[in-house]
Parts: C-alpha cells; structure tokens; sequence
C-alpha cells in the first residue's frame, strides 16, 4: 500500500507543473490593449464612420438595402418597390409604401440595431479619445457623431433608450422623451461643432467638419417643432447661415457629354460628390467601403446587362404622377427612366398593381440618378452618397423665411436651385408648398423625403395606391424584440 | 517421413522441441454449427490456431499443457481441459444470452455482467452490413436511445448522432468519439475502416460517461478495432459493390402543363422558351458506391499485429460529384519481462477526396443544393442556346442554370488525416498497473473552388471567375499516465484507478479569394492570374487558436460478493476556453448494481436465468460547445472604412467579455434492469433517465441598447431530458438448422426547455420564443423545437392565403410572441424504435432492420415555396399546387405543417457460407444487402428524415437519400 501512495504522490508531483490552462490569444487584439493607444483611438474614431457606409443587412445610413435609407424614402411618395407579377420581390416595401407596417417589420428592426451599434460604436470611440487625451477636435467629431445617430433614431422613434456609457446596466438606460433627447442633440452640437476642424475635402472628406457640425444642427431645429411641438426657425436660420463661412455654392449643371445624363449636374452623384456643393459625403467603393445599389435595384436585367453588363434587379420605381410633377425642362427629370430602352426592354410608365397580383415587369419609371461608377457589380456601383449639400440648406433657408413670414426674403434661394435646373424663378414668393415641391424635384432619392412630409404635413395624406394614414404612423414602432429583451419600454401608441 | 513430420513440428512451433502432442478438435455453437475462426490457444504457452468452416482444428501443443482457452467474437469463451485427451469438441454459447461480454468503457474494460452503467455495446456480427461509408452507418437501428440519423447521401456525407435527445443548444451535441483510446470528434469516424471494427460501445447514462467529464455530456461512442490472436495469422477480404438509386423524387410540373397553368396567372408569351427540359432528370444518375478492404495479421504469445488498407468510393447521384476515402493502418503489441511489459503502438492515415456539387447556389430568393435548383428551374427553359452556350435568362434575378452549375463549377477538396499512438503498460507488482499513453493527430484539409462565368451563377459573371483555395490544420495531442491497482481479497474485488490527463489542440488556416480570370483555364490553381485590382476585404483570411484541457481521475469498481457492485468515480477538470473565473470543475459520478440472480433465494425460482438491478448518478460537461477566445473582449479586422482622406482597416469589438464563461454541466440519474428468462430465451434492457442540462450555453437575447450585439454567449438556462429505453431479443427458434431471433428496440423520450431567462452581470435577460427553425421555437416550459404558428384559415378567390386572426384584433402579426400564433408540436421526435430480425438456416442467413421515429411535426417549407402561384413565371411549381389554388401568402402558416412519423426498411441482408473444403481458405461468405428500401409516411417531402442536429428543422430542399442494392463478399485465407 505504501507503494502505491508513493507512486501517487510522484505522479501528482510530476504533473502539478502541467495544470496550466491560461487562454492564448493568437489572431486578434485584446480590446483594452488595443484601444489605450493612440492609433487605437484613431481606430475607434474610423470605426463609427463605418457604421455610415451602406451595406447589407440593413446597416448604414444609404446606399444598400433594407436598412435606414428604405425605411425613410419607401414611406413616402418619391419611390417604393412593387411586389412583380413574375414571383419577385417581398411585400415589405409595399408596406412600407403604404403605411402598414408592423412591430415586427424586418427594415424596421434593422433600422434601430444599426443606429443603437452605432450609438455604441460612438460611446466607445468618445470614451477611448478622452481616454487617450485625443485632440479636442477628434474628440468634438466623436460626440457629434453620436448625436447624428440619436437625431436619426428620435426623428424615426420618438421616446427611445438613451445612454452614453456603454458599460452600464439595463436599470440606468431610461427611455428618454423625443423632447430630452432633442435637448441632448442641440447641447451636445451647439458645445461641440465649432470645435471641429473648418478644412474641407482631403482628410475631411466624408467626415464631420465644421460645416457638415451646422447642417447637422441646422437640420435638428429645421424639425424642432415635429420633435418638441415648438418650432426653431429662426436657430435653424442662424445655423444656415453659418455654413456661408464654408464657401460652399451650387455645383454647376452645364450639358457635357462625358458626365452623367449628359449633365454636370449629375456628377453631385457620382464617384466623388464636388466640394463646392457636397457638405457631407459616404465614400463608397463596392465590396470595399458601402455600395451604392440604387440604380441597380431599379432596372431590369438586361437594360443594366446591356448598360453596365451586370444584372439588374427590376425593384424600385417611381409613381408616374410623381414624376409627371417635374417640368419637362427641368434637368433633373433625366434622372427618371421611361420607355424603349437599351437591351429589349420597353418601361410603361403606368403600375397596374403593387402587391396583388403586382406589377408588370417592364411597368413603373426607374431611376438613374445614381448614375454608376465602377467598380460596380452585380452587388452595386460605387457612386458616393451626399447626406447634406448645399441646395438643401437654401431651400431650408428658404422654408424658414417663408415659415417666420419672411416670403420674400425667401425668394432668392428658392430661385438659385430653380434656375441651376434649368428652369425660371418662382413666378411669385414661394409658398411652403413651392418649396415642398422644389424639395421633391431637387432632393429625390437622397433620403430626405418622409421627413419633409411629416413636416409640411403631407405624410399621412392618401397618394398613389396609399391610403390615408393614421397619425400614430408618424413615428415608428419600437420593434418588438426590443420590447421583448427590455420589459421597461413603452411602445409607441397606436402599435 | 519421421523426419519430415519432425520439421514440421519444428516449423509449425518453434517453442517446443519434443515431445508435444497433437490436439483434434471441433468448435461448435448451440445450434451444432460450426464456429469458423474460432481462436484456440494453449494456456500458458500461448501456442495457439483457429478453427476452420467446419469448426475444426488441431493444434499441436506441449505435453505440459492442459487447458485449451476456446474463443470467438460474439461467443463466450471456454476453457477446456485437454488432460488425458487428444480430440476435443467444444460448444460455445452465444453471448446474446449471457452477461458475460467484454465492455470496453472509459479507460478500461469491464465484464458486462459488472457493468452499473447503461452502455450499449454492438459486436462486429451485429454490425449492419452493406456499402458503408460511415461506421455510424453501421449502428443505426441497433442500440436504444442512440438515434442515427443520414440526411441524404451526398457523396462523404457522414450522418449525425444524438444519444437520449438533444442535451445542447450551441454545438456539443455531438458525442465524444474515442478509437482505441485515441479521443475526438465525429471526424475521428473517417479514419475507421468499416470491415476493422470489433465492437462499438455507446457510453449513455452520466455514471459511464463522467469518466470523460467535461467531454462526456453528449454522450460517448468507443470504437475498438480488430486485433489478431497470437498462434495464427490470416489475410482477410472484403469486397462490396452497390448500385444507389433515388427514392423518391418530387412531381414536379412538365413543360406543357406549365405553360398551360403560367397563362392563367397571366404570365406574359415572353417567359415561355418554348423548350422541354427533365432538370431533375439531366441533373441526376444512378450512383455507384464500393467498399474494399484488405487485412492481415498474424502473432505469436508475445507479439501480435494487424494492417490492413480499405477504400471507400462513392459516385454520387448528382452529375459530377464522388467521395474518396482510403484508410491505411498497422498496430502491434509486443510484451517483455515475462508479459509484464506490455507496449502497444497503433498507426493510422488516411486521405480523402471529394468532388462535390456546390452546395448552396441558386437566387437569393431560394438558396439550396443543386437538386433542388432543379426542382425551382422552370421545364420550358431549354439547356442550351442555339450557338450550344448555357442557357440564362437576365430578365429573372439572379437566374441560375443548374445543369451549367454542375457542369462547370470546380469543387473539390479533400483531408490527410494521421494519427499514432503508443501505449506502454507496467505490471509494477502483482495486480497495479502503470500505464502511459499518448496519441497525436493531425488533420489536413483542403478545399478548391472555381466559379466560372460560364457558370451562369451571377456573381461569377459579375467578377467574370471566382476561385478559392482554403486550408484547415488542426494538430490534437493527448497524453496520460495512469496507475491502476486491482486486488482480490476473499469476497471482494477491488479496482482503483488514478490518472491524470493533458490534452492540447492547435487549428490554424487560412483563405484565399481571386476574381476576374480572362479565361476559366487555371481554376483555383492560380490566383495570381486573378485581377489584383478586384480584391476586396475578405479576400484574404488566416487564423490561428488553441485549447488546452488538464484532468485528473479517480475510479473505484467494488464488488462482494459478485452480486453487489459500486462504481464510483470523480474528475477534474480545467479547459482554457472558459472565463477566467470558471477554468476548473469537477464531475463525479456513482452507481452500484444489485445481480439478484446470483442471491441464493433465487436459486429456487425458475423465472429469472439473468437478473440485475442497476441506479447510477453522475455530472457530466460540455465545452465542445465553445470556441477558443469566446471569454474575454477582443478586436478583430472587420472590413475596409474611409477615414483621414483613405481606405483603412476597420476595427471592431468582436464580442463582449464573459469572465463567467464556463461549461454547461449535466447532471443525469439512470435506473435500470437486465433480464434472462424462459431459459435464456428472451433478455433485455430497461433503462429510465432523467437528465437536467444547466448553465446551458446558449446566445441569450440581451437588451440593444446597450449591447451592440442583440445577443450573447453565456451560461443561464436549462434544459431537461427523461426517457424510457427498452431493448429485448427472442431467440423464438434455436434448433440445429434453424434459428430465428426477433430483437429490437425503443425509446421513448421527453425534452423541455426549462428556463432560458436569469442576468447576466445584473442585466436581466428575458431569451424566450427563440427562432428554433421555421416557425419552431425554444419556449420556456415547452420543448426544444415547439411549433408556434400561424393557423391556416383559407385561400380567397384571388388565390391569396388568410390566417385565423387569433385574437381578433383585424392584424395578423407576424411577431415571434404573437397572439396569432398557436402551439402545434415539436420538431422533435417522441420516439423512436426499430425491429431487427435474423434468421439463419444452415448456411444461410437473412437479417432486417426496421427503424422508425414519430411524434414530431415538419414544416415542408420547400412545398410552401413550390406551391405559390406568383413564383411561376420565374420557376416551376408542384404538381399539386394546380389544386391547391394558391397565389401568395404573406405567412408560413400550419399549411405546410406535416406528420413528421415514418417507418424506414433501413436494411435487408441476406448472406450464405459456402462450404469450402480448400484448405488455403478458412471461411467464404457472399451476400446481397438492400438499404433504405422503403419508407412508410405521410410526409410530402421527399425524405422525412431531416432533423437537424438541433432538431430546428424545416424542409429547405434536401439532397435525396438514396436507395441502395449491393452485392459482396467476404473470404478469409489461412
């Protein structure tokens, strides 16, 4: 018996040294070790701008599908995407076309887990510059980014989760009113935007600076009233105006063959946004950085094949009475496609059915303002995205004037986009509907639309194969896995 | 002659040099039949041969000698005292009605009569036969509560296994696969040559399987090949050849009937192209499978060794695609110091190659196999253009030609897989044992990939070539050292066991993507001749992670009395995969047994022959489950971004820290029953198990915000597990000609989602109606794989489906909780059960099996998709869509929903011994094998038997299982 003790007692003796079974970590960072440096804040700072570049599965702010550019271009009236008599397309477009959306709504949900990893992507990058010691102004740009994100998602929302810590608990993450977190928006850009860098393009390019900070404010109180009930003209109007330090000016729209759609105008959508006009860009290069899938989703294969040779995915249209809205001169128009086509194909203007039994193949007018740019594929083109340019702060100038009563005051800048198009001024002072309109010719397909809708109170009104809609179908709903994981929320009414 | 006789002598044993003395004898089993192979050894020399086809044998031996040992697999063996005798004949009974097998359990071996633990142990002669490509193949039907499921027959397919149920929800069902020791996945089955395996034993309740701790939870299967027995060396062959055939296929519309319905539902004259293509048909063939193997061995009292070499090829069903395997293996024992020292080293390759058809292709609207392409492809569509290029149709997104996929599309790959061990075991004094053992594997894998243009697949015509090359390594050492003492003293038996155990695993790999090749020349043989410019993120991967696994265990295996038995065992085990806070665990187990036969109140009754009580309970883990680098917070490439005026690597957070990690644990209690009576007749096996799965790993749901993923990794709910298992044999005829056996088994078995809610770090979390498949679900309280559905109502007169609206509130929602929704079953069968009969009759012999499952539910979402009208102007529809009238339908609801029960005739064999009266050839043996010959089922898919490993199915479109007619034979030369 002793034996065996003493040959327990080696063996036990021998592998005592061989207990270990720490991890090793081979191919990637330890988080902490990677942030606390400064590429690593850098890093950090790159990585929320990622979060803009569209790609799929609903992320991103435009340029791929199924995400936040769809749920706030579908719902209104410049472009949906009817369910095909030939078996394709869901119905999900068409519910959003036509205001019968759910809870449960697939682009719906992806619209609030992309703006909440980006929220966290923001805490995270604001956290590691302060951390680091980072310059005030990267710092500034971080905190910036971050309201982006929560103007988009109290603009869609309304009452929504609010934290700026990620490492918090599900106690501390109240359901902040549309109203406190407009108030955090303003505070946190009125402390931060004149602390970003006032260099335009180059570095700057696709990122927030000075310029893009103001459009940005400008933007938030444009809505004030829609989020809080209370108006801001005349601060929208003050933030306008501070972008005229910027420089900035209509970029030419002059017939030229080797552009776009035979215009100058066309390249403010194409490889590169112009930097006289473009304020804010998404750099996109296909299977890179985003992808811009809006032409490509609108034409039918072998019109793109014939084009472009990739195929098409006979999706997004536009309703023939929107687009009749367009004065034949207007250079803008050339953007929407209809009739004999390249590769046999022939669009009718006229849609017969949007979901039962759908439309023709070859119905609805497409749309090429996103004139592609390669590399492009089957997957998209690589077209940059304007969020803001120049244009939209005129006629917000404009609006604003017209909105404080100031009709001709607003004139001018309504007159400036008309006349870049090709058209004349305004025959007299512009209405708010003059500049509805003109915000519907100029600013299609740029992802601006359901907004302007709500705010000129066109939104719930019966158009093209829409109902009327109810009033709660101004906001969002609260997707309902995020009801389900956090028993805390409140939904929106009328879900 | 005396002379000639006398270096006979010499040759035939070289161990005696006078004076031995010849031994005649016959071996016969209790029908009078002759036991062929029979090994005879003389005790203590170790001089030894085997028996003929006739059972006969001589052997000479030393006149010391008096007792012969007489053996044979699936016999149990017999001395016999040859004192005074020079002609012997010898009945061995079959082990069918005995408890006196050997079962190989968790290092070490145990007589079955001692066992305390619910182990299943099939024998090579139970072993299904036929064209065999996977030694799972050859178990299934055979062992209750090990459920063996084949989902299709893709060529190097191997099928799943799942022992009592599902115990996990994030990988780790799997069992532990241990092969003369050597432990590993499910992979580890490749490298067994089917005709080489001596027994399989199924480790099934915790008591048995906490030996392996962390490991052990899923279950364990332990593979022991083939050895040779000292005195006789033979060369064995095996040859079986099978014509594969496709049961069923789906009635899908021809190119009349389709066009015909296509104007009803308006589809314009310009998708009709007028053609008329069988897809299935030009896509499909008769497969043809072969199974050789060559074995040799041979060995003397102190040295015994066994090679052998076994192909396994296999055309597939689908046009252009086939699995190779070639196995290759050599082990020798050698013993010194007077059989004291005793060194085992064990060799194993194998390469392995696979021509597959690409797996998931197809629009982006309907992803899946080849054959089910052919099945969306529309019958007017012709082949091939005029000017003989494929046919495709840019009007229909992302439109494929699936016979130019088959033709075209280069997919190939395959696996180098090695593994040795050696194994040394010292009798240090008189009954203990140390022991040391390593084993060391390592797998290469390799896979190529070419999309051409002329592919018509999409993205290949948008990149013009698509080519790809990954490699897999991985690299698994074990290593043990271990004492065991064995002693007996009066009436107790005493086993202890100590060892301890070091396990490390290395992967590493890399992927590498080209695009744009001006021509389809070079494949994926060369990237470089890609267009560098297309390169994108991705393109280019490597890993590289590791785990470590330290143990130390106990075991103790008392008995008194031969009737009263304990075993107990503990360990301990510690993984680098978990947090920080949880490395270590400990699983002990316990169970004893009651052989209340062996009481002497029993020695009275008649009843009775066998009877033995059995209660165990044991804490069992899993962490095959986790991944290396799951626990702690880490930044990972995650694309290209545009920042500071370029493109730059983006950054992310791959996941969030977890210092709680650890492994799920599974506590389980077995109580059964083994039984011999009506003279032997009829014996059995009744187990009940409760098994309780806790800190069940799962990705719970979290809030978002403030987690920027909607789920996480971690250890919170529960599962539970409880069944019956019973297995019964009847030898009904046993006479000298004839002998017929009815045997079978079942199992019934309940599993329920206990919890899936709790907190991590204080954030509660409330996980519940989690997507589990096509409208299956894990549900608090309910089981895994629950149906909650959208109730079918009807279909309108413009052919558009309506759902009952539950609640009445005028919208149906579509939610995961819905209220619209209702409870319809599981995805998971009830039970399962099979029937396998033999009969013999001289020298022929038949056996069946018949095996089944039933108490589940399918949803045949793949009928659901080729039964809407509005799909067929892009794609063909079923047959019974015409009736059905339905246009579109927003929802998947309970109409596709169907009885998931069916009877399977799994297997038919039929074999005859030819008398052989060469004296070069000890046994013959042809026979004719039928698999999967029918099933029974009111299932519209093609095959019921689906169930993922998880049991989250959903028919998507499967690759057909085949049905398969083979004809082989066995000869064993001397």
């Amino acid at each position: 018996m002793k034996k065996i003790l003493f040959f327990l007692l080696l063996t036990f003796q021998l592998v005592q040294s061989c207990t270990k079974v720490d991890e090793n970590i081979y191919d990637r960072y330890s988080a902490d070790d990677f942030y606390n440096s400064p590429t690593g804040s850098d890093v950090a700072l790159a990585s929320v701008y990622a979060q803009i570049a569209g790609n799929w599965g609903g992320v991103g702010y435009a340029g791929a599908d199924n995400g936040w550019y769809d749920l706030n271009s579908m719902s209104s009236d410049e472009q949906v995407i009817p369910h095909r008599n030939t078996g394709d397309w869901q119905l999900d477009f068409v519910q959003l076309y036509k205001h019968e959306w759910l809870p449960t709504h697939l682009i719906v949900g992806n619209t609030w887990n992309w703006l909440y990893k980006s929220i966290f992507t923001a805490n995270l990058a604001v956290e590691q510059l302060t951390n680091a010691k980072a310059e005030t102004a990267k710092i500034a740009e971080a905190r910036v980014l971050r309201a982006f994100f929560y103007y988009l998602l109290v603009d869609d929302f309304g009452n929504v989760p609010f934290y700026t810590e990620n490492n918090i608990t599900i106690e501390n993450l109240p359901q902040k009113s549309r109203a406190d977190v407009y108030n955090f928006i303003v505070t946190e850009l009125s402390d931060n935007v004149e602390k970003l860098s006032a260099d335009k393009g180059g570095q700057y390019y696709g990122r927030f600076n000075k310029w893009a900070g103001y459009a940005l404010l400008a933007k938030v109180y444009l809505n004030a009233g829609v989020y809080t009930g209370t108006p801001k003209w005349a601060e929208c109007l003050a933030a306008c105006n501070k972008l005229t330090a910027g420089g900035f000016s209509l970029h030419p729209a002059t017939a030229n063959a080797a552009s776009p759609l035979g215009n100058t105008y066309f390249d403010l959508f194409g490889d590169e946004n112009p930097q006289d006009e473009t304020i804010l860009s998404i750099y996109t290069k296909t299977d890179i950085v985003g992808r811009n899938i809006f032409t490509i989703r609108s034409l039918l294969g072998p019109h793109f094949v014939a084009l472009f040779n990739a195929t098409g995915w006979n999706g997004t249209v536009t309703h023939e009475n929107y687009v009749n809205r367009f004065d034949n001169n207007d250079i803008r128009k050339r953007q929407f496609i209809s009739g004999a086509q390249p590769g046999g194909v022939n669009y009718s203007p006229t849609i017969s059915s949007l979901d039962n039994p759908g439309a023709g193949r070859e119905e609805g007018t497409r749309n090429m303002k996103f004139y592609p740019v390669g590399p492009l594929n089957g997957g998209g083109a690589s077209n940059d995205f304007p969020i803001y340019r120049y244009a939209d702060i005129l006629l917000m100038k404009a609006e604003c004037h017209v909105r404080l009563g100031d009709a001709a005051s607003a004139k001018p800048f309504v007159d400036q986009v008309r006349t870049r198009a090709g058209l004349p001024g305004l025959a007299a002072d512009p209405t708010l509907d003059d500049i509805y309109n003109e915000r519907g010719f100029e600013l299609t397909w740029e992802g601006h639309r359901r907004q302007d809708m709500i705010r000129f109170d066109k939104f719930l009104l019966a158009h093209d194969f829409k109902p009327a809609s109810g009033a709660f179908r101004k906001l969002y709903p609260i997707p309902t896995f995020a009801l389900d994981a956090n028993k805390n929320l409140t939904q929106n009414p009328g879900y | 002659m005396p002379a000639v006789a006398c270096l006979l002598c010499l040759v035939m044993s070289t161990s005696t040099y006078a004076q031995s003395r010849t031994i005649r004898g016959t071996v016969l089993d209790e029908n009078a039949k002759p036991v062929a192979g029979a090994n005879i050894t003389a005790q203590v020399t170790g001089t030894g041969t085997s028996a003929d086809s006739l059972g006969n044998f001589t052997l000479s031996v030393s006149p010391d000698v008096t007792i012969l040992s007489i053996s044979a697999v699936g016999y149990t063996s017999q001395d016999v005292n040859i004192t005074n005798r020079t002609t012997v004949s010898v009945t061995l009974v079959g082990t069918a009605q005995t408890l006196t097998d050997v079962v190989v359990l968790g290092y070490g071996t145990a007589r079955k009569k001692d066992l305390t633990g619910s182990v299943s142990t099939i024998s090579s002669k139970d072993l299904n036969p036929g064209p065999v490509t996977s030694p799972l193949q050859q178990i299934a039907g055979k062992a209750a509560g090990v459920n063996v499921v084949q989902i299709g027959s893709e060529p190097g397919s191997a099928p799943g296994v799942r022992i009592r149920g599902i115990t996990s929800l994030v990988g780790g069902s799997d069992p532990l696969v241990v092969v003369d020791g050597i432990q590993g996945n499910m992979d580890l089955f490749r490298q067994v040559p089917p005709n080489e395996i001596e027994s399989v034993d199924v480790l099934k309740d915790a008591s048995a399987t906490a030996i392996y701790g962390s490991r052990g939870a899923p279950g364990v299967i332990i593979i022991t090949t083939k050895r040779s027995r000292s005195g006789r060396s033979t060369i064995e062959f095996n040859s079986v050849a099978s014509a594969d055939f496709i049961g069923k296929k789906l009635r899908m519309l021809n190119a009349g009937e389709w066009w015909q319905e296509a104007q009803k539902w308006n589809v314009p004259a310009s998708e009709n192209h007028a053609s008329n293509t069988d897809w299935f048909d030009i896509l499909t063939r008769d497969g043809f499978t072969q199974n050789h193997s060559i074995a040799l061995g041979g060995g003397t009292k102190d040295f015994n060794y066994r090679a052998s070499v076994a192909a396994v090829l296999q055309n597939g069903i689908v046009i252009n695609s086939n699995f190779k395997n070639y196995i290759g293996r050599i082990q020798a024992t050698q013993k010194a110091l007077d059989g004291r020292l005793s060194v085992t080293m064990n060799l194993n390759g194998n390469v392995s190659n696979t021509l597959g058809s690409p797996g998931s292709v197809g629009r982006a609207a309907f992803t899946s196999n080849l054959i089910s392409n052919a099945y969306v492809s529309r019958p007017a569509d012709p082949v091939f253009n005029a000017d003989s290029s494929y046919f495709t149709d840019p009007n229909v997104f992302q439109y494929i030609n699936p016979y130019a996929v088959a033709q075209e599309v280069v997919n190939e790959g395959g696996s180098n897989n090695l593994f040795g061990s050696l194994r040394t075991d010292l009798e240090v004094v008189k009954g203990l044992t140390a022991s040391w053992f390593g084993s060391w594997r390592k797998t290469d894998s390799y896979w190529g990939y070419y999309l051409p243009a002329k592919s018509t697949v999409s993205i290949a015509m948008d990149n013009k070539g698509l080519a790809s090359v990954t490699n897999n390594r991985a690299d698994e050492r074990l290593m043990n050292i271990s004492l065991e003492y064995k002693k007996m003293i009066r009436q107790h038996r005493v086993e202890v066991l100590g060892l301890y155990e070091y396990q490390t695993q290395v992967y590493q790999g890399n992927f590498a993507q080209a695009k744009g090749f001006i021509n389809d020349i070079t494949t994926y043989n060369a990237l470089q001749n890609g267009d560098l410019s297309r390169v994108t993120p991705g393109d280019i991967t490597s890993y590289k992670n590791d785990r470590n696994l330290v143990s130390f265990l106990g075991r103790l295996n008392y008995s008194l009395h031969d009737r009263y038995l304990l075993t107990a065992s503990i360990r301990r085990d510690g993984s680098s995969v978990l947090g920080v806070n949880n490395k270590w665990g400990n699983f002990p187990s316990a169970s004893v047994a009651w052989r209340i036969s062996n009481e002497s109140f029993m020695s009275g009754q008649h009843v009775f022959d066998q009877l033995k009580l059995r209660i165990g309970y044991g804490v069992t883990g899993n962490q095959q489950g986790l991944y290396p680098q799951n626990s702690t917070q880490l930044v990972g490439a995650s694309g290209v971004t545009y920042f500071g005026g370029s493109q730059i690597t983006n950054f992310l957070i791959t996941q969030n820290a977890n210092a709680d990690l650890r492994w799920e644990t599974r506590s389980q209690w077995n109580a059964g029953v083994d039984f011999a009576v009506l003279n032997n007749k009829l014996t059995g096996t009744l187990d009940l198990f409760k098994a309780t799965t806790k800190n069940l790993l799962f990705n719970y749901t979290v809030p978002q915000p403030p987690y920027p993923y909607g789920s996480i990794l971690a250890n919170v709910g529960s599962l539970m597990n409880e069944g019956v298992e019973l297995t019964l044999s009847y030898e009904m005829i046993r006479t000298k000609d004839l002998s017929v056996t009815l045997a079978g088994n079942g199992s019934l078995i309940r599993n329920k989602v206990i919890e899936l809610s709790g907190s991590i770090n204080g954030v509660p979390l409330n996980t519940n109606y989690v997507p589990w498949g096509n409208n299956a679900y894990l549900i608090k309280g309910m089981p895994i794989g629950t149906y909650n559905i959208l109730q079918h109502e009807s279909i309108d007169a413009a052919g558009v489906e309506k759902v009952v609206d539950q609640d009445k509130n005028g919208i149906i929602d579509q939610g995961n909780q819905s209220p619209d929704r209702i409870i319809a079953g599981s995805a998971v069968p009830k039970y399962t059960y099979a029937f396998t009969p033999s009969v013999s009759y001289k020298n022929i012999d038949f056996s069946m099996v018949w095996r089944g499952s039933g108490g589940n539910k399918i949803y045949n979402g793949l009928r659901g998709t080729l039964s809407r009208m509005e799909n067929i102007g892009k794609s063909n529809v079923l047959y019974d869509a015409i009736p059905l009238g339905l246009f579109t339908s927003q929802y998947g609801s309970d109409l596709w929903l169907e009885d998931g029960g069916f009877i399977r005739f799994e297997n038919f064999s039929i074999g005859y011994r030819i008398k052989s009266n060469l004296k070069n050839i000890e046994a013959f043996r042809v026979f004719a094998t039928g698999n999967n010959l029918a099933v029974i089922t009111k299932y519209k898919g093609i095959d019921p038997e689906l169930n993922g490993a998880y049991g989250s199915a959903g028919d998507n479109g499967i690759y057909p299982r085949t049905r398969n007619v083979s004809v082989g034979f066995n000869v064993i030369f001397k």
